[in-house]
C-alpha cells in the first residue's frame, strides 16, 4: 500500500487554473523527485499535501484512508514534515530554538527544556558537522548565518519534525556540493529506515543522484511517473517542456573563447571590501564574466559593493574611462549599473505592489520623474515585458500573483526599460525552472551581443561553464584562478574552487 | 583563508558586540544611570534610599504597564488599551473594597478579582484582534473606548478613597523595610520564571515572522490571544499597585501612561515590529521616563515649560540608546 497518494486534485484561482489534475503515489523508504517548470503546479499539489491549499476536488489518502488536511498543525499531526522553499525561520531565535520551535520541549509543559533543545539541536547538526561554516553554533542567531546556513537549518527543522513523509521543496538552492552531498547522506539514510521523501529541485544532476521515481508535472497536469534508473537527462527534460524542444538548448558561451568583444566597459582595480580583498579584473562590451567557487567565497560581495549596496575600502573602479565612484544604489543606477539578485524576495520584488509599480522604479529614477502616469508608464515597460514573453493578467495584478520564474522576469524587465550598461547578475535563477532558465540566459546572450557588459555569479557550475565567456573562480574573498577558453571544465572549476579552500 | 570569507551580517563578533546581543537594554541602562548621576547633581537628596524608594513606588505601575505593554509587542502587536484596562481595574477594586467594607481580607478578594478583570479584558483584546484579525492599533484603541466607558459607569467621579489597609500597607514597612522593595523583588523572580516560558519564545517566533510561526505549526492565534492575556494581568497588577500610590479610584488615571508604556519599551531596546527585546529593558524605560520628570522638577524648570523639556528628553534618550547600539553592532 502506498504511504500517500493524490488523486485526482485541482484547484483554481477564480479563472487561473493553477492545478488541473494532480496525481501522485509516493511510496514507502523512496525518493521521490517532483519536477515541472514553474507554474506547472508541482508547488500547488505540494501545497494541498501540506494543507496550505485546499482543493477544488480530489483527494489526499494517507495510509490507505482519505484525509483533509486542514493546516499545517494539521499536516504535523498526519506526519508530513515540510521544507519551505521560501524558509521558515525566527531571525532571532537561535539556531536550536528555530530546530525545535513547533514542539518546544518544556519541563512541566511550562518552562523551556534549554538542554533537551540544545541536545535536539546537536543531534541534527551532526550530520553536518563538518560543512556548517564558521560563526554557526546551536546557540547562533539565525539572523547572523549566511544563506547557505540557513538553508541547513531550515532541512535540520525538517528533518527535526520525525515525519514519516518529508516534503522537501528546493532544498539545496543556497548550497555547495559539499553541504549537498552530506545533506543527500541524511536522505538515503532515511529511505533505508523507511521513510518517503519528496524532493523537488531544477538541478538534473541531484536529481539524479538522490531520487528513485520521477514524477513529471507540465501545465497543471501529472504527465508521467518513472523509474530514474530507467531514464536519462534527456528524457526528463523532454517530458517536462513537452513539444517545445527548441528550448533544450545546450551553451550558449563561445565555445573557443575567442569570442570578439569591444573595449573595456568596466575596469576594477585593486578593491576591498568586507567579505573580499585585491579584486581586480575588467569587462569588456559584449562579454559575460562569470564568478564561480564556493558559496560565500565573496562573489556577492564584489557585485554589491560594485552596485553601491555595501561600503568597498579601497581600489579604484573605471565605467567607461572616467572613475566610478558610487557609494549607494541610486548613484549606481543613475550612472548605468544594474543589479539583478536570485534572492527576490529580499532584493528584488516590491511585495503585494502591482506588476507595474514593480516594474517602473528603475525608469523613474533614470529619467528623473516626478509624476507617474499609468497610461505612459505602460506603454514604456510593455517591450520589455515582451521580449522577456512574461505571462501576466494585467500590470494592476500584485506581483505576488506571479509564479517565481515570471517575478524573476519582471525584476529583469526592470532594467530592461532603459538598458544598464553593466549588468550585475547575483545568482539571478535560485529557483527557476529549466525552460526559463534557457530562457534567460538566452535574453543575457542577447544583451551582452547587443555591448552590455555583463557579470554573472552562478551557484550552479553548469550555468557558468555553459554561460561565461571566462571564469574568475573566488575563493576565500580572493580571485584564485581566471578560466578562459578550453580551460573552462567542470574539473578546472571544482579544482581552483576546492584548491585553495 | 578563511579569514577572509564573506560573512554577512557578522559584524558584531566583537566582544562589545556580543555583550550588546546577550543584553539589548545595555544602552538604556547606560542612559539610567546618567540620569541618576544627573538627579543627583541637581539634587543630591535624591540618590537617597527614601527617595530612590519614592521613585520606585511612584512608578513601579508603568513598569509593570510597560512589562504588559512588552509581552504583546514580543508577537509584533500592540495593545492601546492597557491604560483603560488599568483605570478599570483601579476603580473595581476601589468599588469593590468599599461594598465589603475595607477589611484585610476584602482587599485580598478585590485585588483578585481585578487581576480576574484584568485578565478578562486582555483575553477579550486577543480574540479581537488576533482571532477577529482586526488591526491591533485600531481595535486595542477602540477597546480602550470600551473599557474607559465601564469604568466611568463604575465610577462617575474621581476621588472615593481606598481603604487605609491598602496604600498603609503598600506605603508602610516590613521588618523595616518599605513593602515596595519586597513588591519589587517578587515582580524580579516572577518576570524571570515568565522570561523562560514556552509562550515567550512562542510570542518571539509569532513577531519574528507570522507567516514562518504559522508554517512552522505553531498555533499562531491562540499564541497571541496569550500574550494579549498576560498583558491584561500585568495591566491589572500595575493597577494595585497605582491604587497603593494614589490611594484613591480613577476612571480616567491610566489614560496618559498607555503611551508612556509603547515609550518605555522602545526606550527599553524592544522592537515594535516584534522578534526581539527584553522585560529588563522596559523597566529601565519606565524607570527613564521616571527620571526625566524628575530631573525636569530638579533643574527648576518654569511649570509652564514641563512638557515640552519632558518630550525632548525622551528624544535625546532614544536618540542615545540608538546610536550606542548602532556603534556596537557595527
Amino acid at each position: 500500500m502506498a504511504k500517500l497518494q493524490v488523486r485526482g486534485a485541482r484547484k483554481a484561482y477564480g479563472a487561473t487554473i493553477a492545478l488541473k489534475r494532480g496525481d501522485m503515489v509516493l511510496e514507502s523508504g523512496e525518493v521521490h523527485v517532483l519536477i515541472g517548470s514553474n507554474g506547472s503546479g508541482k508547488s500547488t499539489l505540494c501545497k494541498i499535501i501540506s494543507g496550505s491549499v485546499r482543493p477544488d476536488a480530489g483527494e489526499v489518502i494517507i495510509d490507505g484512508r482519505p484525509v483533509t488536511v486542514t493546516g499545517p498543525q494539521m499536516a504535523r499531526e498526519l506526519g508530513i514534515g515540510i521544507f519551505y522553499q521560501e524558509l521558515s525561520l525566527a531571525a532571532h531565535r537561535t539556531v536550536a530554538e528555530n530546530i525545535s520551535l513547533a514542539r518546544l520541549p518544556a519541563n512541566a509543559g511550562v518552562f523551556v527544556d534549554h538542554a533537551a533543545v540544545g541536545a535536539t539541536a546537536e543531534r541534527y547538526m551532526a550530520p553536518f558537522a563538518d560543512v556548517l561554516g564558521d560563526g554557526f553554533a546551536a546557540d547562533t542567531p539565525v539572523v547572523k548565518l549566511r544563506a547557505d546556513q540557513r538553508q541547513l537549518v531550515e532541512i535540520m527543522k525538517t528533518l527535526a519534525t520525525e515525519a514519516p513523509v518529508l516534503i522537501f521543496d528546493e532544498p539545496t538552492s543556497a548550497l555547495d556540493s559539499a553541504q549537498v552531498e552530506r545533506f543527500f547522506d541524511v536522505l538515503r539514510k532515511l529511505r533505508g529506515e523507511g521513510r518517503s521523501i519528496i524532493f523537488i529541485s531544477h538541478r538534473m544532476d541531484e536529481i539524479f543522484a538522490i531520487g528513485d521515481r520521477v514524477t513529471i508535472m507540465r501545465d497543471g497536469e501529472t504527465v508521467t511517473t518513472m523509474a530514474l534508473s530507467d531514464a536519462d537527462h534527456d528524457m526528463v527534460i523532454r517530458a517536462m517542456v513537452g513539444g517545445q524542444e527548441a528550448l533544450i538548448a545546450t551553451g550558449n558561451a563561445d565555445d573557443e573563447g575567442t569570442r570578439r568583444t569591444g573595449k573595456t566597459i568596466l575596469s576594477v582595480q585593486n578593491i576591498s571590501g568586507p567579505g573580499f580583498s585585491e579584486i581586480s579584473f575588467s569587462v569588456a562590451a559584449g562579454e559575460i564574466v562569470g564568478f564561480g567557487g564556493l558559496h560565500g567565497q565573496g562573489q556577492s560581495s564584489v557585485l554589491r559593493a560594485l552596485f553601491g549596496a555595501s561600503r568597498r575600502q579601497a581600489g579604484t573602479i573605471t565605467l567607461n574611462g572616467t572613475p566610478y565612484t558610487a557609494t549607494a544604489p541610486r548613484a549606481a543606477i543613475r550612472q548605468g549599473m544594474a543589479y539583478i539578485s536570485g534572492d527576490r524576495g529580499h532584493d528584488g520584488v516590491i511585495t503585494d505592489r502591482p506588476i507595474l509599480e514593480n516594474v517602473t522604479p528603475v525608469h523613474f529614477l533614470r529619467n528623473r520623474l516626478t509624476f507617474a502616469f499609468p497610461g505612459r508608464l505602460r506603454a514604456a515597460v510593455l517591450p520589455a515585458l515582451q521580449a522577456l514573453r512574461t505571462k501576466y493578467a494585467t500590470l494592476s495584478h500584485p506581483i505576488s500573483s506571479l509564479s517565481g520564474g515570471n517575478q524573476q522576469k519582471i525584476v529583469i524587465a526592470r532594467w530592461l526599460t532603459d538598458p544598464p550598461q553593466v549588468l550585475l547578475l547575483d545568482d539571478p535563477t535560485k529557483g527557476i525552472d529549466l525552460a526559463t532558465k534557457t530562457e534567460l540566459f538566452a535574453l543575457i546572450r542577447e544583451l551582452a551581443e547587443k555591448g552590455m557588459a555583463i557579470i554573472l555569479y552562478s551557484s550552479e557550475d553548469s550555468e557558468l561553464l555553459t554561460n561565461a565567456d571566462r571564469i574568475l573562480v573566488f575563493s576565500g574573498g580572493a580571485i584564485a584562478r581566471e578560466l578562459t577558453g578550453a580551460d573552462r571544465t567542470r574539473y578546472n572549476l571544482y579544482h581552483a574552487a576546492y584548491e585553495a579552500a | 583563508m578563511s579569514g577572509l570569507v564573506a560573512q554577512p551580517g557578522a559584524g558584531a563578533h566583537t566582544g562589545i558586540g556580543r555583550i550588546f546581543e546577550r543584553f539589548p537594554f545595555l544602552p538604556a541602562f547606560v542612559i539610567l544611570i546618567a540620569l541618576l548621576v544627573l538627579n543627583g547633581l541637581f539634587e543630591p537628596n535624591s540618590l537617597s534610599f527614601g527617595a530612590l524608594t519614592g521613585l520606585v513606588s511612584t512608578y513601579l505601575a508603568l513598569m509593570l504597564l510597560a512589562v504588559a505593554q512588552t509581552y504583546v509587542v514580543y508577537a509584533a502587536d500592540i495593545d492601546l488599551s492597557v491604560g483603560a484596562i488599568l483605570s478599570l481595574v483601579n476603580v473595581s477594586i476601589i468599588v469593590l473594597m468599599q461594598l465589603m467594607g475595607g477589611s484585610a481580607l476584602s482587599v485580598l478578594v478585590a485585588c483578585f478579582a481585578g487581576i480576574g478583570i484584568g485578565l478578562a479584558c486582555g483575553i477579550f483584546n486577543g480574540i479581537i484582534v488576533a482571532g477577529l484579525r482586526l488591526q491591533p492599533i485600531v481595535a486595542t484603541f477602540a477597546t480602550s473606548i470600551i473599557f474607559t466607558g465601564i469604568a466611568l459607569y463604575i465610577m462617575p467621579v474621581s476621588g472615593i478613597p481606598a481603604p487605609s489597609v491598602y496604600w498603609r500597607t503598600y506605603g508602610g514597612r516590613l521588618f523595616d523595610v518599605p513593602f515596595v522593595i519586597y513588591l519589587a523583588v517578587a515582580v524580579a523572580v516572577i518576570l524571570y520564571v515568565i522570561a523562560r516560558t514556552r509562550l515567550i519564545t512562542q510570542l518571539l517566533a509569532v513577531g519574528d515572522n507570522q507567516q514562518s510561526a504559522y508554517q512552522s505549526g505553531l498555533p499562531v492565534t491562540m499564541t497571541r490571544i496569550r500574550g494579549y492575556a498576560l498583558c491584561g494581568v500585568f495591566a491589572a497588577l500595575a493597577a494595585l499597585c497605582i491604587t497603593g500610590d494614589t490611594a484613591s479610584g480613577d476612571p480616567l488615571v491610566g489614560g496618559a501612561m498607555t503611551l508612556n508604556s509603547v515609550a518605555a519599551v522602545v526606550l527599553g531596546g524592544t522592537a515594535l515590529s516584534g522578534g526581539v527585546g527584553s522585560v529588563a529593558g522596559s523597566v529601565i524605560g519606565a524607570l527613564i521616563i521616571g527620571l526625566v520628570n524628575s530631573l525636569v522638577f530638579f533643574v527648576g524648570t518654569p511649570s509652564e515649560w514641563q512638557n515640552l523639556v519632558q518630550g525632548l528628553a525622551i528624544l535625546v534618550a532614544l536618540t542615545v540608546g540608538i546610536l550606542v547600539s548602532r556603534r556596537a553592532g557595527q
